[in-house]
């Protein structure tokens, strides 16, 4: 799962960077250069991409909550086990992207911290509640779908281990879009019940997961100084443009009906037109109002309180066979 | 087929060849068949496919829950399929159990230049320890750390390098 | 059901059971790494259970598949020992159970591998790898905490304390298992060998001897397991017939 660009403020560090330092970097960056961790990089660059890589990482985790809530309850075996297998790559991912961050200076504990006190923002799309087994099926395709669609042109993003990562990541989503829409698949040619299941998941999933593209291009301060080193590939316009284009005929074959009476084929465009996303609600759920956002918090600040005597006691027992090992040296 | 049924000699070699013939093809669609998860290696390269006859295709499971092995037997029925080889069954034997070490030297290196340290030879029976040393995919170095023995999917776990300090996954031994 | 395909079916109802309880703790785990090796446990355990069940149903007679013998049984038909169906409590009791079945699945189907029924010694050998994963790493997670801090030390105390009753029943023996041709009582002294070890190295005592509770190989269950199965049979129940 990949998170939406959520920052509403400006780049408001200032620091002064040596000029020279800075040009050479971004000659680097306009030439489709890697940063390496141990390269100089301007302040403002290195926070923003601790930003993203973090909300990326958190998106991951809380996404694990929607998704796991259905484990228990999956239909058949097979399916138990491939939500298994999904909510473990989900995982995954954010401990590895946990890890790319680090690379960067900040600590996890401290990513985890910003998270529980609501100061670090994660994918809004997770603030919505899973209420049938149809919305595994909507969440694999739309929203892994989604996010592959953001991830791809970071493959090519300028910040290497970042890059990288994005590569083998999305070929793991890929994995999961294709389940999620064979169960969406499945459920239409099903009973009527299975159906009725899978079309309330796609009315309830279809705005969010255009959301996940984050506010309009005229309403995102940090477009232009990121695409400009290349933390961001495409605008969030066109990214969803894409997603509306491709997933249409999906649902279509499938017997699912998009949401949306302004959804019309144009031609001359060779695009869909499609409806005004509600960016009130939108710009809600970014504050932190959505559904099921508190739920969701306190789920992970549980996990995480609950789990502290475990974690302490892996600290205390790894010191303790650290210094009987000094002792016997 | 019984002794009377049997085709004279040259026949015989005749269907030979074919047989071989098409083994070769069906081995060359194999090839192309990635994995799911990590496509930059083929069914072949991880030694999933155990045996190849001219009417069957024998495969195993890397994992006894691992959710890529449906998909793999569905690409690798398409695939057969689209190149005329209806008649070849796909089968699915558990025994020998697969371990990493029927991974191939070809398939080791393409999934070092993806970003995944592959897992050391013979392997089997130290996949329980964890003081073998990965080897950084990225540098080289083998001043690594392992972060988490459970990575994404469960073939591989995360690890780092104290180096370069890049993450990156190691296929485990199993 | 004859002896052998009830024997396939207590082998995957202690897995599928185990597994289902293991998934319970997805998200919620103590630390991002405990909630992926979980995970991966529970994962490697249904898919046990799927190979188990299926062994069940074609040795029955090829009316049920795993499926349906997953969740189109009740309570009283289910055969997983008591040990894999008690909650998951805190993580404590969550590892001391999984500490005490592991080991003993693993030297079972270490046995198994060299079972003279072919089906039953291929899956054993497939799983006993992923099997000593799970003994490991539960073995390890007593050691840590048993030798960790004052408040683990407690919590691991307690936890074996409440999963030891049921640690008998895995040893028992009746025709199913003899004709299945495993002596699981013979496994007791190698797995008694390696909990002293782990609890030697996590200075715990092992916890005095009692009474084992037993039944669940009769489908005499706790309390617990109808609650297990209505959730996880909860969609094959509401919509009977459906193909998901
Ligand atoms: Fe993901
Ligand atoms: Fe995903």
């Amino acid at each position: 799962m990949y998170t939406t660009d959520l920052t509403g403020k400006k780049q408001a560090e200032t620091v002064a960077e040596d000029p020279k330092k800075l040009a050479a970097f971004e000659a680097r960056v306009a030439n489709d250069e890697f940063i390496e961790p141990k390269d100089w990089m301007p302040e403002a660059y290195r926070k923003t991409l601790i930003r993203q890589i973090s909300q990326h990482a958190h998106s991951e985790i809380v996404g694990m909550l929607p998704e796991g809530n259905w484990i228990t309850r999956a239909p058949n075996l097979r399916r138990k086990a491939i939500l298994i297998a999904k909510v473990q790559d989900e995982g995954g991912h954010g401990l590895y992207l946990y890890s790319a961050a680090e690379t960067l200076g900040i600590s996890r504990d401290e990513m985890t911290e910003a998270l529980h006190a609501g100061k670090a923002k994660y994918s809004t799309i997770f603030n919505y509640p899973t209420l049938t087994w149809a919305d595994i099926g909507a969440i694999g395709w739309l929203v892994d779908g989604a996010a592959i669609m953001n991830q791809v042109p970071l493959q090519r993003t300028s910040y290497g281990p970042y890059a990288r990562a994005m590569v083998r990541i999305c070929k793991e989503e890929s994995f999961h879009q294709r389940q999620g829409y064979e169960i969406m698949m499945a459920m239409m040619a099903g009973t009527p019940d299975q159906q009725r299941m899978a079309q309330d998941a796609m009315n309830r999933w279809w705005w969010p997961a255009l959301m996940m593209f984050g506010p309009p291009d005229d309403r995102s301060p940090n477009t232009e100084q990121s695409l400009r080193w290349r933390i961001k590939r495409e605008t969030n316009d066109e990214l969803r443009q894409k997603f509306v284009d491709i997933t249409t005929p999906q649902a279509e074959a499938i017997g699912l009906k998009v949401p949306d009476p302004a959804l019309k084929w144009n031609a001359k465009r060779g695009s869909y037109d499609f409806g005004e996303v509600d960016w009130e609600e939108f710009y809600a759920v970014v504050r932190g109002e959505g559904p099921v956002a508190k739920e969701r918090m306190q789920a992970r600040v549980n996990a995480w309180e609950d789990g502290a005597w475990v974690r302490d006691a892996a600290r205390a027992h790894a010191e303790k066979r650290a210094s009987a090992k000094v002792a016997a040296e | 087929m019984s002794a009377l049924h049997k085709p004279p000699a040259s026949r015989r070699s005749a269907m030979a060849h074919a047989g071989e013939t098409s083994v070769v093809k069906i081995r060359a669609i194999l090839a192309d068949i990635p994995d799911p998860e990590i496509p930059a290696v083929s069914v072949l390269d991880l030694g999933i496919v155990r045996e190849v006859t001219d009417d069957r295709v024998v495969i195993t499971p890397t994992y006894t829950g691992c959710p890529a092995t449906l998909y793999i037997e569905q690409a690798i029925r398409r695939a057969l399929d689209a190149n005329g080889f209806m008649h070849v069954r796909i089968e699915t034997a558990l025994s020998p159990p697969w371990s990493t070490d029927w991974i191939s030297d070809e398939g080791r290196e393409k999934l070092r230049a993806y970003g995944i340290a592959p897992p050391p030879k013979g392997a089997a029976a130290a996949s329980l320890k964890n003081d073998q040393r990965a080897q950084c995919p990225r540098c080289g170095s083998l001043n690594t750390v392992e972060v988490s023995r459970f990575g994404s999917t469960p073939c591989k776990a995360l690890w780092r390098c104290n180096a370069c300090v890049e993450p990156f996954d190691r296929f485990k031994c199993h | 059901m004859d002896a052998l395909a009830t024997s396939a079916l207590r082998l995957g109802d202690d897995s599928l059971v185990l597994g289902q309880r293991l998934s319970e703790w997805c998200g919620h785990a103590p630390a991002l790494e405990i909630d992926l090796s979980l995970a991966n446990c529970a994962l490697d355990l249904i898919g046990q259970a799927t190979h188990f069940l299926g062994l069940a149903g074609e040795l029955e007679g090829k009316v049920r598949d795993a499926d349906t013998l997953a969740y189109r049984r009740d309570v009283m038909d289910f055969t997983n020992c008591l040990l894999v169906e008690q909650q998951n409590g805190d993580f404590a009791h969550t590892i001391a159970r999984q500490f005490l079945f592991s080991n003993y699945q693993e030297l079972l189907f270490a046995g198994l591998t060299a079972s003279k029924h072919a089906r039953f010694a291929e899956i054993a050998a497939k799983a006993v790898k992923e099997v000593a994963y799970h003994a490991k790493l539960a073995s390890d997670w007593v050691v840590r905490l048993g030798d960790g801090t004052d408040e683990s030390r407690t919590r691991m105390i307690a936890a074996l304390d409440w999963m030891w009753r049921f640690s008998d029943e895995l040893f028992v023996m009746d025709e199913v298992d003899a004709a299945l041709g495993i002596d699981k009582a013979a496994l007791r002294p190698a797995w008694d060998r390696r909990i002293d070890a782990a609890l030697a190295e996590a200075a715990l005592e092992r916890p005095s001897p009692r009474r084992g509770v037993m039944g669940g190989r009769a489908g005499h269950h706790s309390e617990q397991l109808g609650h297990l199965l209505s959730e996880m049979q909860f969609l094959q129940r509401s919509y009977p017939g459906a193909t998901w």
